[in-house]
This record gives structure tokens, sequence and C-alpha cells, in this order.
């Protein structure tokens, strides 16, 4: 599974080096979207316009939302782009199987990604002018919040490889998920609270918002919440791919209609 | 030994409410080095039936086995299996023919050195060294199809798949291929073709398998199937072109019309009487043939259209 994973990583550093205009312009896209949506906010506000803590939150969640996107892309999306050029069938012969495949690439791809946002975050930082705090500790909310992010990855992967245009299904999720990656869960109670924490991803999304924007200190029971929460919601997303895959083998649509 | 076994292969479709049996009954065996061939019209169950058996398809019923282990029961077996599918691009136009091979080595199972080593021997052997640093998108369609077949053989399988391998190929490149599935052949693996095209599969193929609507309607040997009808035939030749009365008139005796001009006649004892249909027409040519696969394809096809 190693070897597999330094080939897709690999392929990921090939493909950027090779073609650095789409990653270049999805920095630039990315960080002008929010800006304008900042400035636009600033507008309509007026000379009160002060956000405070309230704008670090909304970056933290924004990058989140955008990381999302781009795991979504990878797996989700290149699902469908391989079996409209041709090349899924020949990932479905690998011996490891499509699932660990899918994985590894996202895995791989994730080093590149990361980067990525770092640029767009530091972009969008100098910008607007929030201020985030970076404890090393942010790594074990940002794992859980990865976890649930794949597996709706490959949720949504699913339907890809069973109905094949999941075009127009990634924009309509995009504003429901924006909603969800930025609300302040963390600070609602009650049944309200709770509902928030069966989510996927908001748990994790709430945990790094509290530790970003406001520099608080890790919840060790949230963040337990948050494991939870990603793992049981990368199990589904794999079990689903695995039934998705067993049904596409059934229909004879692995390759297309 | 057998390479690739296959038995009583089913597979039926749902399509818009009406049940499409595109497989009925496919068994094969395959040895090491022996190239079949599925030979059949479109729609006649050859890629149902060679994705089923790379386990790409699940079939309804029946069971395959690449050197004894079942590729859907079994991923294992998948590192015994090359192929190349029609339709798809088998490759990624992205990167070049070394990364690809580099990428999918390591996807069949091995590690990286041994796919760069498979890689450099493959690209020599495949004359694709000069372009082994050029995006395959800009690389010619022969030169694509090169690719593929060397992707295929990175891991060194048991069985290559072959989908239709020199279709929408040119001239060039067809003969190109042509020598490829013999030298593959030569080197020990065994090859599974379809293939729509008559000379293909005659000049590749040790055993021809006929499948028409999901089953296979006969298999032999390739020398055997032709020697089979071979030596009764005649070949009428007529300067103008038959009318729908004569056409009528030699259908019904059984006699195979090519384009409104030629006749074969695998009976002898008819030859009179498709003079007689024929009289005062001009003919061309008269000749005694040796059978190919057009005229047994086609005469088998029709049978199975009865």
């Amino acid at each position: 599974m190693l070897e597999l994973f330094f080939a897709e990583l690999r392929c990921s550093w090939i493909q950027f080096r090779r073609y650095p205009v789409e990653s270049i312009s999805q920095i630039i896209f990315t960080s002008a979207i929010f800006y304008g949506l900042f400035v636009g906010a600033g507008y309509v506000a007026g000379s009160s316009f002060q956000l405070g803590d309230r704008l670090d939150s909304l970056v933290v969640g924004y990058m989140l939302w955008v990381l999302v996107n781009f795991v979504m892309a990878n797996i989700a999306g290149g699902l469908q782009s391989e079996a409209q050029t041709g090349t899924l069938e020949q990932l479905f012969l690998s011996r490891y199987g499509a699932v660990q495949v899918f994985l590894m690439r996202g895995l791989a791809y994730l080093t590149l990604e990361v980067l990525k946002i770092v640029i767009i975050l530091f972009i969008i930082i100098l910008l607007t002018g929030s201020s985030l705090y970076f404890p090393p500790l942010l790594i074990l909310p940002f794992i859980s919040v990865l976890l649930g992010a794949y597996g709706f990855a490959f949720i949504i992967g699913s339907i890809s490889l069973l109905l094949k245009r999941v075009q127009q299904l990634i924009p309509l999720l995009l504003f429901p998920l924006l909603f969800l990656l930025t609300i302040p869960t963390e600070t609602w109670t009650g049944t309200p609270k709770f509902l928030a924490l069966l989510i996927p991803m908001t748990p994790g999304a709430g945990l790094l918002r509290s530790l970003m924007a406001r520099g608080d200190s890790l919840d060790l029971i949230t963040l337990t919440i948050a494991f939870i929460n990603g793992i049981v919601y990368f199990y589904i997303g794999i079990s689903f791919f695995k039934v998705a895959e067993k049904q596409a083998k059934k229909r004879g649509i692995l390759s297309g209609y | 030994m057998i390479a690739l076994e296959a038995y009583s292969l089913k597979k039926t479709y749902r399509l818009n409410n009406q049940i499409v049996e595109a497989v009925k009954n496919v068994s094969l065996n395959i040895k090491s080095g022996e190239v079949v061939a599925f030979l059949g019209p479109n729609g006649a169950g050859k890629t149902t039936s060679i994705k089923m058996m790379a386990g790409l398809i699940k079939p309804d019923f029946g069971w395959t086995k690449i050197s004894g282990i079942n590729p859907h029961k079994n991923p294992s077996a998948l590192e015994n299996i090359g192929a190349v599918l029609e339709g798809n691009r088998n490759v990624y136009w992205r990167l070049n023919p070394q990364e690809n091979l580099e990428y999918f080595g390591v996807l069949k199972g091995l590690t990286h050195n041994q796919a760069r080593k498979s890689g450099i021997a493959l690209l020599e052997r495949f004359s694709l060294q000069n372009k082994r640093r050029t995006p395959v998108q800009q690389l010619s369609r022969g030169m694509q199809q090169k690719l593929a077949f060397a992707v295929a053989l990175v891991h060194q399988p048991k069985i290559l798949l072959l989908d239709e391998p020199t279709l929408g190929l040119d001239v060039e490149a067809t003969e190109d291929v042509k020598v490829l599935v013999k030298e593959i052949a030569a080197s020990g693996c065994a090859i599974l073709l379809t293939t729509h095209q008559l000379n293909i599969a005659e000049q590749l193929a040790d055993k021809i398998a006929i499948i028409q609507k999901g089953e296979i309607v006969t298999e032999l040997p390739t020398d055997e199937l032709i020697r089979k009808f071979s030596g009764k035939t005649y070949k009428i030749e007529i300067e103008s072109v038959l009318d729908k009365e004569r056409i009528a008139k030699l259908d019904k005796i059984n006699v195979e019309v090519e384009g409104n001009r030629i006749i074969y006649i695998s009976q002898p004892e008819l030859i009179y009487q498709v003079f007689n249909i024929l009289e005062p027409l001009q003919i061309k040519i008269v000749e005694k043939l040796e059978a190919d696969l057009t005229q047994i394809f086609l005469k088998l096809v029709k049978e199975g259209n009865r």
C-alpha cells in the first residue's frame, strides 16, 4: 500500500509541476471569492463593520470548506472524469482494489491540497487582517474533519459510480457544506447542539474554530466526539463505495452507461 | 498450462423494462501462448464476455478463472491479467509513457523499481524510447495503442485481453499491432482478442470462437475452421447488378449473395441451378475458392439469425 501511496504522490506532483496554471488559478479564485464576500459584507454593514473573532471563525470555516471541495473534486469528480476519459476500468483492474486506490490517491493529493490551503489562508489573512492561532494540537480535530470529508467524498463517489453524472450534484452540495462548516455550532446549546454533533465534519470544524479563532484550549470530550463522527462517516463512505462497486459490476456500468 | 478458464458465463440486463440476454452461455479455455479470437458482429456479446473474464462485470451465472484464481472472488487474480479495452483511453494522457508505465506497474502490484525496469524494457521493445517523455496526448493514435499494450504487459500477466485492438488504427499501426500480438504470444502470454475484423482473426488466432447473440456458435482451430469449408466453394462475379427477383431465387436455394454482384456457392451441385437463374446476364468471373473466414462467418451468423 505504501508503494501505491508513493506512486500516487509522484503522479500528483508531476501534474502540479506540468500544469501549474490550474493550481495557481484555484488559489487566486478561492482567495478572491472570500475577499469579495468580505468586502461586500463590509459595504453592507458600513463603517461599523467589525467582525473580530467572528471573521477569524469564518476564515477557518471557509478554509475547511475549500479543503472539503478539493477532497470531493479529487475523489468524486476524479471518478467521474476517469469514467468519461476511459481510464476508470484500468483502476478497477488493480490488485489493490478501487477503494485502496482512491484512498491512497486522496491522501497523496492531500499534500498538495494542504499546501494550496496554506497559501490561500495566508493571502486571506493578509487581505482581511484576520488573525488566527496555530497550536500544534489543531492537527487532531483537523484529522477528524478529514475523515468525515473523505467519507462524504466516497458517498458522492458512490453516486458518481452508479449515475456517472454528478456535475449538478456537487454544486448543489457546495452551499449547504459552506453553511455547515462556517456556522458556529460549538456555541449552540441543547438539542440543536446534539443534532449538530451528528452532521459530518461539524464537531471537528467547531473545535478548529475554537482553537484557531478564539484561542481556546482543546476540549477532549468534543475531540472524542469529533473522531467518532469522522470515523463513522468514513466507514459509511467506504461501505457505500464498496456496495456501489458491486452494483456497478452487476449492472455492467463500471465504465459508462 | 491453462491461463484462462471460463465456464457457462451468462449475463442479462434489464433495459427499459426489457430483458436483454447479452451473454447466454460462454465457455472457453486458453492455454499459455495461445491466441484465441472471439469473432462476432456488433452486439454479439464479445465485450461483455471479455469484461466478465477480467472481473469488471459480474456474471449472473458461471465462473471464470485466471491461472486457477477467480477474479470476482480474489483480487490477486488481477495480477495475472492485462487488458486493452475498446472505447477507453487505457492510459493517462497528461503523463508521458514512462510515467504511465511506472504508475500502472505499481497499481498492478510491482514495486516502483520493478515497474521502472519493466517500463524501460517495454519502451524499447515497442519502439517508444524516443517518445518516453512526450505526454501521451501528443502521441499518434498508433503509439497510444502501443503504449496501452505496454501498460497491459508491464507486470508480465499470464493473459492479455484485447477488445478490438485494431479498431480506429491506420494500416501501419494495425500491422504493428499484429506483429506485437504474435510476439507477445510467442513469449508465453495467452491472448484473448475480440474483433469483428475477420482478417485480423484469421491472421492472428490459433483458435477462433464465433459468437452470435451471446452464444458461441462454433469454436475451432483457425486452419481447421477454414479447412472445414474449403475446397468446394465457387465464386461467380457478374458484370451488371443482380435484380431483386434473381436475388430472391438465389436466396431460396441457400446461396450467398454479396454486394449484388458476387455469388458464393458452397454446394457445388447447385452451380448449374445458379447459372440458370443468372442467364442471360454477363458473367465476369467463375472460380473455385478456398473458403476464407468471411464466408464462414457470414454463413454461420446467418444460420444463427435463422
